[in-house]
């Protein structure tokens, strides 16, 4: 034990007298500090303003004079997507999504307004994140640092005598390693505060936490062990080097950047303008509210009449027009709902593509693992549109509801040709004050973690497999100062 | 001539550097053959949806054409817009992958419809395309820091520096030979894949040319970086560390550093603002008097002023009307958001002029019409489409002109433009004044070591 703590001193002590090395590691840790302070910044800017939009589109509903419910309809309502907890650590897709839906009758629309839309091109590498300082930045100082570690002292002859003078090679890599490792904790410590942080400050719960510093920690010790091992594989520090900057660009730039090239050929995505033409003609398919010949509205005014157990439409004791617009409403939200699952199931099918490449590129695991924690992926905007449009889907029939008994029919027929039709046909703002607001609820804690969890058996996989390879590395020294 | 023979055998006999330069030859193609097919979906989604536009606006005249109104045929109409990828977005695709380059409008407020976002998987669109672009501005500085931090010191390391000097008549001559060997060798590995898809995607000659001359510069550029860097006597590994510094600050830091400053120094908040506006504008309009609508838009259309006065019942053109306003009364916000997207984008630019990275991506997405100056200006060829919609529509909505059949036919078509790009001159200049800088920067401190030296 002492043998692996002097040779980690001595190359602690090397690293520091080595103005380049240490010079970098300050430049990298000031780097996370400051990814770590900004990415905070503006995350809780972020949610001031989301906040902000969301009380003023409440009370903007709230606020509506007396109207025919079915202005209020069109009338619509916005969701903006709250800032999750972890996102300051993680922004994953947020910059890709938009955070504001609006949500209106006969429609589903888009969420818009994403920050990368509206950015300039800067950032095509990434933002910046103590993710991506974490799974990127540091991955590749780690390589400069630690390449030359072991294959420097066989260049220089030092590898042997210390080899010859008893030091196990497995001592002698575990010293180095530990030594790199130090570095690792070093530059990534700001990210481990800021993660702190967040769980001490509520934001973040404690389970994703200590599962995402776990998941970090093991991604980083995977880089140093394969950087010790493959420096003390090399004959050369300058092979070493440009085998682990390959190593690099295969798994940290390459993999995550051709995997959605794959995903996108396996499981194609329809693009919107088709969606909408596909929902028009499905629609015009199903009948025409407006042609009173129409097999299926027909068959609906049948069903209704026998319900209400009348012969005529005027004689039931309900608006027949808010009937319709509940049945029109229930029937093109189906449509809606059957063309965006297809969608999702689309990009999730991408997403298990993806994944899978976990197998050849730790930096796929970290990503998801650190993603679904921060509840910055697919899932969770996924989930936030399902709750806006279940929102919608609520509002509007609440709606259509109020059209059906509070207003009457000849009123409603009426409204678009006399003033005083028009007049009678609005009804009580105290209906849209009474209207229950936006609020979307986060995954539980359980569920999240559940759904981290193969991500973070991949990363301890990797390190299986790193410390596997580095023992190797250590006995083959081992065996060749004999 | 013999120098360079020589080297261009003595590098063929180091194993790493041939595979390094076949390795980046192997990454560029593959984001060459990465970029076609993006581009060829691209081509193939726009393509197919005109047949599905046409069956559409068919289906909607079918019926509304019995009514024969003007307001039925004007409100559920849509009209295709699109965006067609330019002769070089194979090299750089920038925004096309997270913004439309397809939009249906009708002849409603624009402003409800503009910002529309696209169908994309998010989770992909993260990690950001393998381009040509990307891997120029990223991956081949790494490459040149792979082949160059040891040019010299990697000789002297293993103790033939002064045999290798002493062997040739000239030291210029011996190093010339090899940086320019290396050099041309990286940017083969380079062109040559690029050259193929630019061939079968038929990009103009002198965009061409564009592309090659900022490789060059860009490569230039790093390579006079390595070399002033490898002139200090240090190890290669500390060349090595210190290059490897320079390309995280210049390619990764500064720009992510100036990305965060440029967003809060040019807030887009109008964004999120001017839906929430332009949507209480359209709808107060149900709750004030037709009239003072009516006002408003004939002050910005008076030659609608003396049609028919409308009467108590619903009538189209005061709904269309009442649209219109509601585009103009968000007029300024969505001017500031349009104006706040130019000018982070006129920032970066800036930016560029001191980051050869920085510069050498936007001139090639400026070359590939695919940046967001682009992506406004097809949100702008939409807002002129828009217009014409307007002015197809309101003679039929205000004079009561019946919509018949065959006028579904007269409807203005979209007419795509072809941005061809402009020549990134000031980005270029940008680069190669950093180039000279750097180098000048060397060869002050060389000489400032002679003179230590000689004392």
């Amino acid at each position: 034990m002492s043998v692996i703590l002097s040779v980690a001193h001595n190359e602690l002590r090397h690293l520091v007298r080595s103005r380049v090395a240490l010079t970098g590691l300050i430049l990298v840790a000031l780097l996370t500090f400051a990814a770590a302070l900004t990415s905070r910044a503006y995350q809780a800017d972020q949610a001031a303003l989301r906040e902000r939009l969301q009380h003023a589109a409440d009370q903007d509903f709230a606020a509506q004079p007396n109207r025919h419910p079915h202005r209020v309809v069109h009338f619509g309502h916005f969701a903006i997507r709250p800032a999750s907890g972890l996102a300051a650590m993680d922004p994953g897709v947020e910059a890709y999504t938009g955070n504001m839906i609006f949500l209106e009758g006969h429609r589903q629309n888009s969420a818009n307004f994403g920050d990368a839309r509206q950015s300039s091109l800067l950032v095509r590498f990434g933002q910046l994140s103590p993710a991506l300082v974490l799974q990127v930045i540091a991955p590749l100082l780690l390589v400069f640092i630690g390449a030359g570690m072991v294959a420097g002292e066989r260049e220089r002859g030092t590898l042997r005598q210390s080899l010859l003078a008893g030091v196990s090679g497995g001592a002698l890599l575990a010293g180095k390693g530990l030594a790199l490792g130090a570095a690792a904790l070093a530059i990534s410590s700001p990210a481990f505060a800021l993660l702190l942080w967040l769980a001490v400050s509520g934001g973040a719960r404690l389970s994703a936490v200590l599962l995402s510093a776990g998941g970090y920690l093991a991604y980083l010790a995977v880089w140093t062990l394969v950087i010790i091992a493959v420096s003390a594989t090399a004959r050369r520090s300058r092979s070493a080097l440009i085998a682990l900057v390959g190593a690099w660009t295969f798994a940290v730039v390459l993999t995550p950047r051709i995997s959605p090239e794959l995903a996108a050929s396996l499981a194609p995505l329809p693009t919107r303008v088709e969606t909408d033409i596909a929902v028009q003609r499905d629609l015009r398919a199903m009948g025409d509210s407006h042609n009173p010949n129409d097999p299926y509205f027909a068959a609906f005014k049948q069903k209704t009449l026998k319900a209400y157990g009348v012969a005529r439409v005027e004689d039931l004791p309900v608006n027949y027009r808010g009937l319709l617009a509940v049945e029109g409403e229930k029937l093109t939200s189906s449509l809606f709902n059957r063309y965006s699952n297809q969608a999702f199931a689309a990009m999730e099918a991408q997403g298990r593509l993806m994944d899978a490449l976990a197998v050849i590129s730790p930096t796929m695991a970290i990503r998801r693992l650190s993603m679904t924690l921060s509840e910055t992926d697919l899932f969770a905007y996924r989930r936030f549109l399902e709750q806006a449009e279940a929102y919608r889907y609520d509002l509007v029939q609440r709606l259509n509801r109020l059209q059906a008994t509070a207003v009457t029919a000849a009123d409603d027929a009426d409204k678009s040709k006399s003033a005083a039709a028009e007049a009678r046909s609005r009804i009580s703002a105290d209906h849209w004050r009474a209207m229950p607001h936006f609020n979307p609820v986060r995954p539980s804690a359980a569920d999240v973690v559940s759904r981290a969890a193969p991500a973070f058996l991949v990363l301890l996989a990797w390190l299986a497999a790193a410390a596997f390879f580095v023992t190797r590395a250590g006995r083959r020294l081992n065996g060749s100062a004999a | 001539m013999n120098s360079l023979l020589r080297e261009v055998r003595f590098l063929l006999s180091l194993r790493s550097v041939v595979l390094a330069i076949c390795c980046l030859f192997l990454l560029t193609a593959v984001s060459v053959g990465a970029g076609l097919a993006e581009i060829a979906r691209q081509r193939a989604t726009i393509a197919r949806i005109e047949p599905q536009q046409k069956a559409d606006v068919a289906a909607v005249a079918a019926w509304a054409s019995k009514g024969r109104d003007p307001g039925d045929a004007a409100y559920y109409t849509f009209h295709a817009t699109w965006d067609p990828p330019s002769d070089l977005a194979f090299a750089a695709i920038g925004t096309r992958d997270v913004s439309p380059y397809v939009l249906r409008v009708r002849a409603l407020g624009l402003e409800a419809q503009l910002y529309e976002g696209e169908i994309g998987n998010p989770e992909a669109a993260l990690p950001g395309r393998f381009d040509f672009a990307f891997v120029l501005v990223y991956l081949a500085p790494l490459f040149v820091i792979l082949l160059f931090h040891d040019l010299r010191s990697g000789e002297r390391e293993a103790g033939r520096l002064r045999a290798l000097e002493a062997s040739v008549g000239s030291t210029f001559e011996l190093w010339g030979a090899r940086v320019a060997v290396r050099a041309a060798g990286l940017f083969l590995a380079l062109a040559i894949p690029f050259l193929v898809g630019a061939a079968l995607a038929g990009t103009a000659p002198w965009k061409i040319g564009a592309v090659l001359a900022v490789v060059l510069a860009y490569l230039a550029f790093w390579i006079v970086l390595c070399l002033v860097v490898a002139r200090a006597a240090r190890s290669s590994l500390a060349n090595a560390m210190t290059l490897a510094a320079a390309w995280m600050t210049l390619t990764l830091i500064i720009p992510a550093i100036g990305h965060i400053a440029i967003n809060s120094a040019v807030p887009l908040q109008q964004g999120m603002e001017l839906g929430v506006k332009q949507r209480t504008a359209v709808h107060r309009a149900w709750d004030i008097p037709k009239s003072e609508t009516m006002d408003a838009f004939f002050r910005t259309h008076p030659e609608w002023k003396d049609t028919a006065p409308l009467t108590e019942a619903f009538h189209w053109k005061w709904y269309f009307a009442f649209h219109q306003v509601g585009d103009e009364t968000a007029g300024d916000l969505a001017r500031r958001y349009h104006d706040g997207v130019l000018e982070r984008a006129a920032w970066s630019e800036r930016l560029g002029l001191v980051t050869p990275g920085v510069a050498t991506q936007l001139a090639l997405h400026r070359l590939a019409a695919t940046d967001p100056a682009a992506q406004i200006a097809y949100q702008d060829r939409i807002r002129a489409f828009h217009g014409q919609l307007g002015g197809f529509y309101y003679p039929y909505l205000f004079r009561d002109k019946p919509f018949d059949r065959a006028d579904f036919d007269r409807a203005p078509a979209f007419q795509p433009a072809f941005d061809a790009g402009t020549w990134p001159g000031l980005l270029l200049a940008g680069v190669i004044v950093m180039t000279s800088l750097v180098a000048g920067f060397g060869w002050l401190r060389s000489k400032a070591a002679s003179a230590w030296r000689s004392l």
